[in-house]
């Protein structure tokens, strides 16, 4: 088993912040921003000290909950600052990107951190529709053809031109290309139907997150049986499973920790653009209809002791068939750290030694 | 006058055959050399006669015409249809090829680069990945291979097995070796201005081999057709008219973006 940090980038508002998103900017503390990405790197000196694979970074927008907009800049300052660990971009949200951009950036990225980087590509949280006027309509396919963009730039040696449905390009060509060849591991990230199919014909990695894991292995058994049909088998470090995970000294401790957490979505919206979402945003697990994540926290499913903890990665192997678990440590909700750095190190010390082996 | 998108036929003599071929449009003449499954009208065709003369040609042994056992080879055929095309009163035009017709349209602009204008090049069959096996299966599925999208066709036309009989025979004799070095050789030294187009989906002939004449060709621009098949022109016509006609308009200045993105004035 492979072990990620997902590296959130917290910030601590010095005072009580509105709850909706898109959170007012003027509401922003410029001393706590300036905080929050010098202790991203001093706590991730400690997560490459403990041993973990990777570290995640991911793409989110006008809020304070994970301070990365630009997963690209994040990533090069993560690579300049650390020397062993590898850096998962999960992952640039394509379909509001330049497909064309995000493949240049992606294979600058691995070349300066010296072939150290992983890519997950994804259509992005219901919320990240407003963020750059994307209509919900057009994600999923802009979604799929920016990742079939984004490969073809990675690997066709002639300048090409691409006559697409929602992109257009006449000449494509970019330097540098990746470091990796043919191009970095890279993951289709969702449960989606779209994205099993896409991840199994390109023979990509696979990626699912917060969901229980019965209800994530159904994406991803949906994945493997797209693998079987194209004539291969994905390698267990190419299905990722990210999740929260509340870890104390005892199980009656991490499950009062995880009670005291508000039920509060991460990106709560006002309640008539929720319900329109509701209507306009069409999610599926492996076909099966699934209404957007708008409201409510995300599911925590590690939550006990060290040996608790174990078992229920052992489950997760299993169930989800994951070979990588990408792991939000904090209490879901919470900018403290101290917990954070609590539980950091006791995963470091009672249960990385013993999952390593799975 | 003749109205775009209303294709009417006709004959021309060359060569000693009799050749049938569709035509609507005005405009500068843009000549097709259809593909191994003979010449079928798509949409792509209405749409470029709103720009073009279009010529769809009936190659001597394909379609209704007669078996044609007298051709032995593509730079024959080849000559046959730039007299053909010459017999209709046009000294220069834009050639496209399909498939089959794109190493036609090759040889064509070989013999007689003075007379085209730019090559179009639609999932051409000149340069095959070696050792790929020949299309397998029943007709129906060896037909619907061709497309991504077959819902855009309506039914899948079939030839009836009489014409596939007939036409088999002359494809196999024509169509060469996958490397055709002596094709190959001469293509560094034809400068025509070339577009070739694969559609990312193509499963009959690997979307990767167009990076060669790209690399052969002294003035070639390669575009791939997102969520195509190898008929490209049927699975994504407006996507396809729209490259070719600014391709065809521009030459090599269609990479220059004129579409505007004013919002509001």
């Amino acid at each position: 088993m492979k072990v990620s940090f997902f590296e959130t980038v917290r910030y601590r508002a010095p005072q009580a912040l509105p709850s909706e998103w898109p959170v007012p900017s003027g509401a922003y503390d410029r001393d706590a921003g300036a905080e929050a990405y010098r202790g991203m790197i001093e706590r991730l000196e400690y997560v490459e000290e403990l041993g973990f694979d990777w570290v995640s970074v991911s793409e989110h927008h006008y809020s304070p909950r994970i301070l990365s907009p630009a997963p690209m800049l994040s990533a090069a300052f993560i690579a300049a600052r650390l020397k062993k660990i590898t850096i998962a971009l999960l992952g640039p949200i394509v379909p509001q990107s330049n497909p064309v951009r995000v493949a240049e950036e992606l294979a600058m990225l691995d070349t300066l951190a010296q072939g150290r980087l992983v890519v997950g590509l994804l259509r992005g949280t219901t919320n990240e529709y407003l963020t750059y006027d994307l209509n919900p309509a057009e994600a999923r396919e802009r979604t799929d053809e920016g990742m079939e963009l984004i490969l073809k730039a990675w690997t066709e040696p002639q300048p090409f031109g691409w006559q697409g449905r929602h992109f257009q390009y006449r000449t494509v060509s970019i330097w540098p290309r990746p470091l990796q060849q043919p191009h970095p591991p890279t993951y289709a990230l969702g449960t989606s139907r779209e994205a099993g199919e896409f991840a199994a014909r390109h023979h990509l990695g696979y990626g699912v997150s917060y969901g229980p894991f019965e209800v994530m292995a159904k994406a991803t058994r949906y994945y493997r049986e797209q693998c079987a049909r194209y004539g291969w088998e994905p390698a267990p470090e190419q299905i990722v499973y990210r999740a929260n995970m509340v870890l104390a000294e005892t199980d009656d401790e991490a499950h009062a920790t995880l009670r005291a957490q508000p039920n509060q979505a991460p990106f709560a919206m006002r309640a008539g653009v929720r319900d329109a979402f509701m209507k306009l945003d069409a999610r599926n697990i492996a076909g099966e209809a699934r209404a957007p994540i708008v409201s409510g926290a995300l599911p925590t499913t590690f939550v006990g002791s060290p040996d608790t903890i174990v078992e229920q990665v052992r489950r997760c192997r299993d169930v989800v068939g994951a070979g990588v678990i990408d792991l939000s440590l904090h209490p879901p909700g919470s900018a403290e750290l101290e917990p954070l750095m609590r539980s950091l190190e006791l995963f470091g010390k009672k249960v990385l030694p013993r999952i390593r082996g799975m | 006058m003749r109205a775009p998108g209303l294709f009417s036929d006709g004959y021309v003599e060359a060569d000693g055959f009799r050749i049938r071929y569709l035509e609507a449009g005005d405009g500068a003449p843009l000549v097709h050399l259809h593909g191994a499954g003979g010449p079928r009208l798509t949409p792509a065709h209405d749409l470029l006669s709103r720009h073009f003369r279009v010529v769809l040609f009936e190659m001597p042994g394909f379609g209704q015409s007669p078996e044609n056992l007298r051709t032995t080879s593509m730079p024959e055929l080849a000559s046959t249809m730039a007299q053909a095309i010459g017999n209709l009163g046009l000294d220069t035009f834009n050639l496209m090829g399909t498939s089959f017709g794109g190493k036609t349209a090759l040889w064509l602009a070989l013999q007689a680069p003075e007379r085209v204008r730019a090559l179009v090049l639609e999932a051409p069959a000149a340069i095959r990945q070696e050792g790929a096996a020949s299309p397998a299966g029943s007709p129906e599925e060896i037909a619907l291979r061709l497309y991504a999208h077959p819902e855009r066709l309506g039914a899948i036309l079939l030839p009836d097995a009489a014409t596939r009989a007939k036409t088999q025979p002359l494809v196999q004799r024509l169509r060469g070796p996958d490397r055709d070095a002596d094709l190959e050789g001469r293509l560094s030294g034809l400068a025509t201005p070339t577009l070739v187009l694969f559609g990312t989906l193509d499963r009959v002939i690997a979307p990767a081999m167009g990076r060669i004449y790209k690399e052969t060709m002294p003035n070639c621009h390669l575009v791939f057709v997102y969520d195509a098949a190898h008929a490209i022109s049927t699975d994504r016509p407006e996507a396809f008219a729209d490259v070719v006609a600014d391709f065809l308009d521009r030459h090599e200045a269609f990479v220059i973006s004129r579409t505007p993105t004013v919002i509001h004035p």
